[in-house]
C-alpha cells in the first residue's frame, strides 16, 4: 500500500514538474478562458440580463470547454518519446497510473476552474459574497468527476483515429449531471439562498465523483492494455 | 533455466531461453518481431497460450513479471522536459528501488553521463539518449533484457557505445533477446539466432553454426518462404 | 448453438414479432378507444412507450455484454454487445421521432425537457460514441475494448443522468404538464400497451439474434478468406 502511493506520487510529481516547466496546459487554457470571457461580453446584452442570472451557466460551460482543452493534452506529453510505454512496463498497477493521471488533471483544471471564476468577478462585477467557500467546493466536486471520466476517455480517444475530437462526443453525454447539479447549487449560492438549499446538489456530485473515479480506475487497465 | 513456454499469439511460437544467452532475432518488417517482444514483456496479452518462467505461469500484466524484464526500443522512453538524473529517479521510483541514489548515481557513471546528469533529456545528443534509455532499461538489474531495433537512428560512433554496453551486458548472468532487421549488428553479439516470417520462426540455430554468408542464407530462408 | 439454428431463432421470432405488430398497430388504429384530451394523436404512444423500452432493454443488455467480454475475452460476446447496441440505437431513433411528433400536436412544441426523453437522446449519443470508437481505431480488438468501456460507463452514468434530469425538471416546471402514461389508463389502452411492449421486445429479440448470426457469418467468412490467402 505504501509502495501504491509513492508510486502514484512519482507519477502525479513528475507530471506536475513537467507541467510547470513547459507551462504549455495552463497557458493554453488561461488563455482560453479569458478569451471566452471576452467574447462573452460582447455575445450578451448586459443591459437587459444581470450576470448573477446567467453566470452559473457561463462558468460551467466555460469550465466544460476549457477542461476539455486541458484533458486532451494528457498523454500528449507521454507519447513523445513513447515514455507511456515505459510507465506500462514498470511495475505499477493501471489504477495507480490512472489515479495519478487524473489527479495532476485536477490540479491543474481546478487552477482554471478557479481562474474562470476570478474572471467572472473581475470582468462582470459577480457578486460572490459569502458562498465563495461553498463555490469552490462545488466545483471542485464537478472538476473531479470531469478528470475521472475525461483521463480515462482521453485514453479512449488518443487510441482512436479521431483522436481529440472524438473527446466531447463521448465525455458531455455522461457529464450532464455534472453541468446539471453544479449549475443548479452555483445559481442557488449566486442568488443568495441557504447552503442547505444546494446539499442535495453537493450529494449528488459527490456522488457521481466518486463513481466515476472508482469507475476510471477499474476501467483504465482494459483501455491502455495493448 | 528459464523458460517462455508456448507463446502461440504470434503463431505456434516455442522458445525456450537459458540464462546468459544472447538471441537475435532476424526478419523483415511485419514479420511479428515487435509483437512477439512485447509479449515477451508482458505488453501484449496473448490470444492464446502462455508464458512460463521458471515452472510458473505468469499471468498477464504480473507485477512481479516487470521486476525482471528489461526493454529497450528505439524510442526512449524518456521525458524531455525532465534532466538525465529526473528520469532516472522517476522509473526508479516506480521500480520501488532501495538505494536510489547509489544506483542512478552509478548508472549515470557506467554510462559516461555523470557530467550531463542535470540537463533535460531533449538537450542530449541523439547518442546520450540511447545511452540514457539504456541506462533508464537496465536500472532495476533485470534478469531478462529485451531489445527492440536499438541501433535505430543512431550514429556510427553512438552505435559503437551501445555495441560496448550491450557486450557488457552479455555477463552469462542474464538472458538478452534482440530483434532487428540489421544483419551486421545483429549477429555481432548473439550466441543463437532466428529468423522470423510471418510470425513463425522459419530458422533457429547457434551462432557458431552459421557459416559463410549469413546474408545471402538470410535471404534464401525468406525467399524460399515466399 | 451453432450459427445455423440461431438465425433460424433469429427469423422466426423476427416474423412473429411483424405479425404480433400488425395486430398492434390494428388494435392501436381501430380497437382501443381515443384518448379524450389528446385526440387522436395519442396514439403513437402505443409506439413511442414500448419503443423507448425496447431500448433500454438493449442498451442494458450492450453493457451486460461488454462486462462480460472484458472479463472473459470472448468474441461472441462482443458480437452479442455490438449486435445489440445496434437494436438500441434503431429503437431510441424511433423513440426520439415519435416523442417530438406526438409532443407537436398534443403540446404544440416539438422538444420538451421531459426526463425520458432527454436520458434516450443522452443515451442516443453515448451509443453513437461507442460506434465510433469501435470503427475508428487501426486494431479491431482495441476497438471492441474501448468500446466495451464506453458502453459499461455510459449504462452506470444512466441513473444519475435520469436523477438528474428529473431533478432539472423539477426546478424548472415546463409550461405545459401532461401525463401521457397516469396510473388510471383505461383498460383496453393497458392491453394496447402491454400488447405492443411484447411485440416490440419479441421483435428486438429477433433483430438481436438475426444481427448476432450476421456477426458470426462475418467473423467466419474472415477467418477463411484469411486461411485461404495464406
Amino acid at each position: 500500500m505504501r509502495n501504491y502511493l509513492k508510486q502514484i506520487r512519482t507519477i502525479l510529481w513528475k507530471d506536475l514538474l513537467v507541467e510547470f516547466r513547459t507551462r504549455e496546459r495552463l497557458i493554453a487554457m488561461g488563455a482560453f478562458v479569458v478569451l471566452v470571457a471576452i467574447l462573452f461580453n460582447y455575445a450578451t446584452d448586459w443591459a437587459r440580463v444581470s450576470p448573477e442570472d446567467i453566470a452559473s451557466g457561463l462558468v460551467w460551460m466555460t469550465i466544460m470547454f476549457a477542461g476539455l482543452l486541458g484533458v486532451g493534452r494528457t498523454f500528449h506529453l507521454e507519447a513523445e518519446d513513447g515514455a507511456f510505454q515505459g510507465i506500462l512496463m514498470s511495475p505499477v498497477p493501471k489504477d495507480a497510473i490512472f489515479i495519478a493521471k487524473a489527479l495532476a488533471n485536477f490540479v491543474f483544471l481546478y487552477i482554471m476552474a478557479l481562474l474562470v471564476v476570478g474572471v467572472f468577478i473581475f470582468f462582470f462585477g459577480l457578486e460572490v459574497g459569502g458562498s465563495f467557500g461553498m463555490l469552490t467546493l462545488v466545483i471542485a466536486l464537478g472538476v473531479l468527476a470531469f478528470v475521472a471520466l475525461g483521463t480515462l476517455f482521453t485514453a479512449v480517444s488518443t487510441g482512436t483515429r479521431m483522436g481529440d475530437t472524438l473527446l466531447p462526443v463521448l465525455i458531455f453525454p455522461l457529464l450532464a449531471p455534472v453541468v446539471i447539479y453544479g449549475t443548479g447549487a452555483t445559481s442557488q449560492f449566486l442568488a443568495g439562498r441557504p447552503v442547505t438549499e444546494a446539499e442535495g446538489s453537493i450529494r449528488m456530485l459527490a456522488a457521481f465523483a466518486l463513481t466515476a473515479f472508482f469507475l476510471g480506475s477499474w476501467l483504465f487497465r482494459f483501455v491502455v492494455e495493448d | 533455466m528459464r523458460e517462455y513456454g508456448t507463446v502461440t499469439a504470434v503463431d505456434g511460437i516455442d522458445l525456450s531461453l537459458a540464462r546468459g544467452e544472447f538471441l537475435t532475432i532476424f526478419g523483415p518488417n511485419g514479420a511479428g518481431k515487435t509483437s512477439l517482444l512485447a509479449l515477451l514483456a508482458g505488453a501484449l496479452r496473448p490470444n492464446r497460450g502462455q508464458v512460463w518462467l521458471r515452472g510458473e505461469t505468469l499471468d498477464f500484466g504480473e507485477v512481479e513479471w516487470r521486476h525482471r524484464i528489461g526493454v529497450l526500443s528505439h524510442q526512449g522512453f524518456l521525458y524531455g522536459h525532465l534532466s538525465a538524473e529526473e528520469n532516472l529517479r522517476f522509473y526508479g521510483q516506480l521500480f520501488g528501488l532501495s538505494d536510489l541514489d547509489y544506483v542512478v548515481n552509478h548508472k549515470l557513471q557506467h554510462l559516461g553521463l555523470q557530467d550531463r546528469a542535470g540537463s533535460l533529456v531533449r538537450d542530449l545528443s541523439h547518442g546520450m539518449k540511447q545511452r540514457l534509455a539504456l541506462a533508464r532499461a537496465l536500472l532495476h538489474d533485470p534478469d531478462i533484457v529485451l531489445l527492440d531495433e536499438p541501433y535505430t537512428g543512431l550514429d556510427p560512433s553512438a552505435a559503437i557505445v551501445l555495441q560496448g554496453v550491450l557486450s557488457d551486458l552479455k555477463d552469462g548472468q542474464r538472458t538478452i533477446v534482440m530483434v532487428t532487421h540489421n544483419l551486421t549488428e545483429g549477429l555481432a553479439l548473439a550466441t543463437t539466432a532466428a529468423i522470423m516470417n510471418r510470425g513463425r520462426f522459419v530458422w533457429q540455430g547457434k551462432r557458431a553454426e552459421i557459416e559463410g554468408d549469413f546474408g545471402q542464407f538470410y535471404h534464401g530462408v525468406i525467399e524460399g518462404e515466399e | 448453438m451453432s450459427t445455423k439454428k440461431i438465425l433460424l431463432a433469429g427469423t422466426m421470432l423476427a416474423m412473429i414479432g411483424l405479425v404480433w405488430l400488425g395486430v398492434v398497430y390494428w388494435m392501436s388504429f381501430f380497437w382501443v378507444s381515443t384518448e379524450v384530451t389528446q385526440g387522436i394523436a395519442q396514439r403513437i404512444f402505443y409506439v413511442h412507450v414500448p419503443a423507448a423500452w425496447t431500448s433500454f432493454l438493449a442498451f442494458g443488455l450492450a453493457a451486460l455484454f461488454s462486462g462480460m467480454y472484458l472479463w472473459l475475452r470472448d468474441e461472441r460476446l462482443d458480437r452479442a454487445a455490438v449486435s445489440a447496441a445496434e437494436g438500441g440505437m434503431v429503437f431510441a431513433t424511433i423513440m426520439l421521432t415519435t416523442g417530438p411528433l406526438w409532443g407537436k400536436i398534443a403540446w404544440g412544441t416539438y422538444w420538451t425537457w421531459e426526463p425520458r426523453l432527454t436520458l434516450t437522446l443522452l443515451l442516443w449519443f453515448i451509443f453513437l460514441g461507442y460506434f465510433l470508437v469501435r470503427s475508428s481505431t487501426e486494431n479491431p480488438e482495441k476497438g471492441k475494448r474501448h468500446a466495451a468501456v464506453v458502453a459499461i460507463v455510459g449504462a452506470l452514468d444512466i441513473p444519475f443522468i435520469h436523477l438528474s434530469v428529473i431533478w432539472f425538471r423539477s426546478l424548472h416546471p415546463a409550461p405545459v404538464v401532461i401525463k401521457p402514461e397516469g396510473p388510471t389508463l383505461p383498460g383496453d389502452m393497458l392491453t394496447t400497451l402491454l400488447m405492443s411492449l411484447g411485440a416490440f421486445t419479441v421483435l428486438f429479440l429477433g433483430l438481436f439474434l438475426l444481427r448476432y448470426s450476421l456477426e458470426n457469418l462475418r467473423s467466419e467468412l474472415d477467418t477463411r478468406s484469411r486461411h485461404a490467402s495464406v
